[in-house]
């Protein structure tokens, strides 16, 4: 073995499919409690306040119908005394005519009453019945998003530890290639490998989409379209697993140094990551700016509400009204929302929580991805004591779980952000709207952001707890934690903008 | 996120408070406090306690002053922009030109639509086009 790396066992990649079981685990019964269990029980609650809908919605026109009835008998019965004090007729005729029309009176003032009450019924139970099924919705998705994740961060772990498993110690750990002296350097091929396969993936993505599309359908799917974008995928698995090798042992010698203009002195892996984080600057700016477009043009209900003169339309001949044309998805989730054929409108404390939620956890997965660093360099680290020296016993294991706090924080962010999505989609807020879809696919592809970097950190807590993390090394958690900070100030944007805006 | 150096007034300011915190736990703070600013922003109509209407207009403003903070708050010491070699925030700034140009030449200059984007992009665009 070199100087510049720890020495990691067999053992430990085994620890690795172990911690995949773990997950599968973790998976199965997250999703056979919450996606099955609780979720039945919510949907056995939604059937019945549908059933109690339709009762409602039963004696709703059966008492409207009442009522017109009961308005038109009163109405007739009026006329007719109308047209018995205007005609002259007999007082004993008037009076039987004036009985009749307070008797009538009496029945539609009585069929008003019933109507009214049975109308506010039918809402209630409407109301009841959006809330069971938004229920439902949230143990549903959240069950079956947790299980798929788990099955993602079982695949992740497992494969990386079972790919490295076949080197032999000797192999795993000494000089990944680089020559075994002193002066080996930590540099990699395997994000261009990583790169390539990604290239490879997004080149054969239309024929890729286009056929699970027809697979999920049910209609017979060309399997040869899957190829390259299969390909693209077992190239990006190989340059993880090789990268995944090369990293585990380094404990921090031999970082690469820039020594030209302008990062000269400065760590080429820290140099690289900012220039990666700038690119996805740009990438989430031309999200951001097409939103902006699109937004300047529509006459949502906080443009109406600011009397914009755009949203002015003419609904009869001389009168003019302030109208909504669109629908964003803040109108679904803030309180006083704009409301356009039904829809929208009804966001209230509870439908902004999810997204507030996620803003806190992504601020405070900010700060204990710094405490991990933090504790990793500190060279005179002492344990606290009492409570949080229980959860922080020992620098290694304070370094863990810290990530694993940042690791289980960015998973709930997922889980949420998808429970969100279905409460939308079913409140009628789609991608095939312009709206929807800029929404869907900005706020997408920062969920892509956030659980890629999972992965990461996934892999980041598999080597706090074995090869661990100290000053020597920290500068891994350090790189990754500029982009996990990142995708918090991407949020950042897009939470007023989308949410709240 | 590396080693930090003390030099602004909020580092000073923080030096002065009590207790055994550091920047980083100070910024936590303000961005939690923040945050809690901007959605109690959107969710209620008139300040708390009085009669006062939060209009629109005040609600935009916060929210892009709030963002603004946060910003701020994330890259400068949780990126830690701040206390690295300058270098770092010069490769920060350099996708400003670009973020400009999307945000505010294409954002904001045409309420078109995107449907209206080919035609502002290239005038004359419909003699231009391929008729199918």
């Amino acid at each position: 073995m070199s100087g510049g790396e720890a020495h990691v066992e067999s053992s430990v990649w085994m620890r690795a499919v172990l911690i995949g079981g773990v997950f599968l685990t973790i998976g199965i019964l997250a999703f056979g409690a919450m996606g099955v269990g609780v979720a039945n029980v919510k949907h056995v609650a939604y059937e019945e306040a549908i059933l109690d809908y339709e009762d409602a919605k039963a004696d709703y026109y059966k008492a409207k119908a009442t009522y017109d009835l009961a308005k038109l008998d009163y109405t007739n019965a009026s006329n007719a005394y109308d047209e018995g004090v205007t005609n002259g007729v007999s007082e004993t005729d008037l009076a039987v005519l004036y009985e009749a029309k307070n008797t009538n009176q009496q029945a539609y003032e009585e069929a008003k009453g019933n109507y009214t009450t049975n109308e506010a019924a039918k809402e209630e139970a409407h109301h009841h019945e959006v809330e069971a099924h938004l229920s439902y919705l949230t143990w549903r998705t959240a069950g079956i998003t947790i299980l798929l994740m788990c099955i993602t961060y079982a695949a992740f772990i497992g494969l990386g530890g079972f790919l490295n498993s076949i080197y032999p110690d000797e192999a795993s750990h000494d000089d990944h290639g680089y020559g075994g002296d002193d002066h080996e350097h930590h540099g990699s091929g395997s994000p261009i490998v990583f790169s390539l396969g990604i290239l490879l993936f997004l080149m054969g993505f239309p024929s890729f989409q286009g056929s699970l599309g027809d697979m999920l359908s049910g209609v017979e799917a060309n399997l040869g379209d899957l190829g390259l974008s299969m390909l693209g995928l077992t190239v990006v698995t190989a340059g993880i697993a090789n990268w995944w090798r090369e990293d585990l042992p380094f404990i921090g010698n031999h970082e690469q140094i820039a020594t030209s203009d302008p990062f000269a002195g400065q760590h080429i892996r820290k140099a690289g990551i900012w220039v990666f984080i700038m690119s996805e600057v740009m990438v989430f700016a031309t999200f951001f700016s097409a939103y902006l477009r699109m937004r300047t043009e529509w006459c949502t209900g906080w443009q109406v509400a600011n009397e914009n003169p755009n949203c002015l339309v003419e609904t009869s001949p001389g009168v003019f009204e302030y109208q909504i044309n669109m629908l964003t998805a803040s109108d679904f989730l803030r309180p006083n929302g704009g409301m356009l054929d039904g829809l929208g409108g009804q966001g209230d404390f509870m439908t902004l929580l999810p997204g507030a939620i996620n803003t806190f956890a992504l601020i405070i997965s900010s700060y204990t991805i710094v405490l991990a660093l933090k504790t990793a360099k500190d060279k005179n680290w002492v344990a606290p004591t009492g409570f949080m020296g229980k959860l922080l016993p020992t620098q290694k294991i304070a370094v863990r779980n810290y990530l694993i706090a940042t690791f289980v924080l960015g998973s709930m962010f997922i889980v949420l952000k998808l429970v969100e999505w279905s409460h939308l989609v079913a409140e009628g807020f789609t991608i095939g709207t312009q709206a929807g879809s800029i929404f869907y696919i900005s706020t997408g592809a920062h969920g892509v952001h956030v659980f890629v970097g999972l992965l990461i950190m996934l892999y980041l807590v598999f080597k706090a707890d074995t090869v661990g993390y100290d000053e020597r090394n920290g500068q891994g958690i350090e790189y990754f934690g500029l982009y996990w900070h990142f995708v918090d100030l991407a949020w950042v944007v897009i939470f007023p903008a989308f949410y709240l805006y | 996120m590396g080693e930090h150096e003390t030099t602004g007034i909020f580092e000073s300011m923080v030096e002065k408070l009590p207790g055994n915190y550091d920047i980083y736990f100070w910024n936590f703070v303000i961005l939690m406090f923040f945050t809690l600013f901007e959605v109690a922003a959107v969710f209620f109509e008139k300040i708390p306690g009085t009669d006062i209407h939060i209009s629109l207009y005040a609600v935009w403003a916060i929210l892009i002053g709030v963002g603004v903070i946060k910003g701020y708050g994330i890259a400068a010491y949780f990126m830690h922009l701040k206390g690295d070699p300058r270098i770092y925030t010069r490769t920060a700034l350099f996708p400003v030109l670009f973020v400009l140009l999307m945000l505010w030449g294409i954002g904001l200059s045409n309420p078109g639509s995107i449907a209206g984007l080919p035609d502002w992009c290239t005038p004359d665009w419909e003699n231009f086009s391929t008729q199918r």
